[in-house]
């Protein structure tokens, strides 16, 4: 290493915010580089099986590729695959990679890169240069068989030494969950969205994130220290003593400001003026809700129950469901939790085999509530289970992606055929569970008033509003920019949904990111919103805005933004009512929006 | 239970490269005798498409095939393979394709 290098800056996007220091961890995964770990004596027949599920679903993917250039009838390239299906079921691989998981109680991927590395070996010494070039074919089955190893493995990021920042291209969000504050110092990465899922678990951990990086040019710099600024959205690699310095210092105050808020949790959230608010929480895994009494949250108003599809590749059975929920159910201590029906499809969980759509990757294809209509099984397997937690707490069920009444009714019409087959079946039912809906669909929102009629509850999913109806991708690089909520078209769409919830009397929440943005809670407050639903990390951070608001002055900048046509007016606005009444001037968390 | 010996040459232009491979693990895939090449002094299971490839068996190379398994079967696993051989895995001078 050169230590005499000098510092230097590489600008990305601030993904979630905070300040680390550390070493870089490279988190790639590639044929002749993936995770090594020993695994248990008694996990070695799991990870057996776990090699050959991969095998399988590469074979699948084969035969479905197959077919369609069968239909296009390019038979050639057809012929190719079907070299390939042979390949990966080659009883010479199979028998190596299963001896050499037995032998070197290694992992799966470790033994089968090993197994390939050697295969290459062999090629690369034939004498005929056309034998040589046949290793090709190896090389392609190698990585799909990779690829589907490493979507069910066990995660390399439990192997990160600790207060490393970890570096890689993507993060898939299965990896991105099983890390901890404690653990990972920060995130950069190459591509990903700020709503993608990483972003998601990475915001709520309180991890630092940064994306859009080049990636390989910190390679060249393995050695070096990095500090990874995840508000401004920086990597200063090689960062110099006084720099080093100057965010050891920044890194302190935000520590002690973070330990401030905390301790101000058990205040209730109420405006300025004494009007109260109920603050809850966003959550992906269980483990996360001893935070949610720690920060004095109400409870969960958002339970994303796709994610423990998270370490699995299969649909877990109703009573594997049952156990997960009821667990759950118990840890929230009489506090409610709204559970969101599995949303799958869209770029969501594409590894779980049982998906039968292809179109399911497609964001406006079969996804969520439309993806469990079709798949009534699994849809009614899921009911059961949150069904039959229910009874021990207060359980609420959501369902996402609707798109109107109709599609609400079909899908209520559902629970309680449910709750009649499992009242026949002699399970206790002891009430009427109250069912509601995202207003995520612009067609939602619009239809609002009607939707309102027939549910007991709506929330409304931002994330998604904001990209269904400005079309924009929020995982596009360019379009990222387009994507914002600020713009006067959401606003107003917030507003219908208030008023017709409050026409129907049923109480409406705000479960996206911007609900966990400070510079919008006044005028969420304002448009009438009393409920919020935040990443749990967020919940300090929006009571203090809350109790910072004076719900007179929130209403009256409402009602200067309704009068808003561009989305940058509305921004300013916001900028300056947020640093005239900032909770904190000293807060280094929230300066620019 | 019998074991046969016989020698065949590779006859298609290009060896026993991944299609040849692929007709004879298809081939053998309805057999369920004891099936090896040996080439070059190498013995490999004749089962393994990548084995075979590796094998690396240009045209006119001369190899070994061992077929070990019930009479009727190893015989008519046999058969085939040699037919294979001899019809040039249905290459007939074509190429076949060549990625």
């Amino acid at each position: 290493m050169d230590t005499n290098a000098k510092e230097f800056c590489v600008k990305g996007v601030p993904i979630s915010k905070g300040i680390a220091i550390g070493k870089p961890f490279f988190f790639t995964l590639t044929e002749t580089d993936c995770p090594e770990y020993t695994i248990d004596i008694e996990d070695i027949e799991k990870e057996i099986l776990r090699y050959r599920r991969a095998v399988e679903a590469s074979c699948r993917d084969v035969e479905r590729l197959q077919r369609r250039l069968e239909r296009e009838g390019v038979t050639e390239a057809a012929a190719i695959l079907e070299t390939h299906l042979h390949m990966m079921q080659d009883m010479m691989l199979t028998v190596e990679v299963e001896q050499g998981i037995r032998l070197k109680r290694n992992n799966a991927e470790s033994v089968f890169c090993y197994v390939i590395k050697k295969c290459k070996k062999k090629f690369m010494a034939l004498p005929d240069p056309f034998f040589r070039e046949r290793y090709k074919d190896i090389k392609d089955v190698a990585r799909r068989i990779l690829g589907h190893l490493c979507e069910t493995g066990v995660n390399p990021l439990a192997q990160v030494p600790a207060r490393a920042v970890v570096v890689a291209h993507e993060l898939p969000a299965s990896d991105a969950a099983e890390a901890t504050a404690a653990t990972v110092s920060a995130f950069v990465t190459a591509t990903g969205g700020a709503t993608s899922h990483a972003a998601i678990v990475a915001k709520a951990r309180g991890i630092p994130c940064v994306t859009e990086i080049d990636v390989a040019l910190m390679q060249n710099h393995r050695e070096c220290d990095v500090v990874v600024d995840g508000c401004k959205g920086e990597i200063i690699i090689n960062p110099s003593s006084s720099t080093l310095r100057k965010y050891r210092k920044i890194q302190k105050q935000l520590e002690s400001y973070f330990c401030h808020l905390t301790k101000e949790s058990r205040l209730e959230a109420e405006t300025y003026d004494g009007y109260s608010v109920s603050l809850f929480a966003n959550v992906e895994i269980s483990g996360e809700l001893d935070m949610l009494h720690q920060y004095g949250g109400k409870g969960v108003g958002l339970f994303r129950s796709e994610y423990i599809f998270l370490s699995r590749d299969h649909i877990p059975s109703e009573d594997e469901q049952f156990v997960i929920y009821k667990g759950l159910v118990e840890k929230m201590k009489g506090l409610p939790i709204v559970m969101r029906v599995f949303d799958i499809g869209g770029d969501k969980f594409s590894h779980i085999d049982e998906l039968p759509y292809e179109e399911t990757r497609n964001l406006l294809g079969c996804r969520a509530i439309r993806f469990l209509l079709k798949e009534r099984e699994i849809f009614k397997t899921q009911m059961r289970a949150i069904l039959r937690a229910a009874a021990f707490g207060d359980v609420r069920v959501m369902f996402p992606m609707v798109e109107g009444p109709g599609e609400f009714l079909d899908a209520k019409a559902v629970v309680e055929e449910t709750q009649s087959e499992l009242a026949n079946e002699g399970f206790v039912l002891d009430k009427k569970i109250p069912v509601g809906c995202m207003v995520e669909v612009p067609s939602a929102a619009i239809m609002a008033d009607a939707l309102a009629q027939e549910c007991d509850f709506l929330s409304i999913g931002t994330n998604d509003l904001v990209q269904y109806c400005l079309a924009a991708d929020r995982s596009d690089q360019v379009m990222s920019v387009t994507y914002t909520p600020s713009h006067p078209s959401i606003i107003r769409l917030i507003k219908l949904i208030i008023t017709a919830a409050a026409h129907h009397d049923i109480p409406v929440t705000v479960c996206g990111e911007m609900a966990a943005d400070p510079h919008f809670t006044p005028l969420l407050l304002g448009l009438g919103i009393r409920e919020f639903s935040v990443a749990l990390r967020y919940l300090p951070i929006v009571k203090k805005a809350i109790r910072s608001t004076s719900l007179i002055e929130a209403t009256e900048l409402a009602e200067k933004v309704m009068l808003l046509t561009k989305d940058h007016e509305i921004r300013e606005l916001l900028a300056s009512y947020y640093h005239k009444h900032a909770p904190d001037k000293e807060d280094p968390d929230f300066e620019t929006m | 239970m019998m074991k046969l010996i016989r020698k065949v040459q590779v006859k298609n232009s290009l060896g026993l490269h991944t299609r040849p491979a692929t007709v004879i693990v298809q081939l053998l895939q309805q057999s369920a005798s004891r099936v090896s090449f040996t080439y070059r002094r190498e013995t490999i299971n004749a089962r393994s498409l990548l084995s075979i490839l590796m094998l690396a068996a240009s045209k006119d190379a001369r190899l070994t095939i061992t077929v070990e398994g019930e009479d009727a079967d190893a015989q008519q696993t046999m058969s085939r393979l040699v037919d294979a051989f001899e019809n040039s895995f249905g290459e007939n001078g074509n190429y076949g394709y060549q990625c």
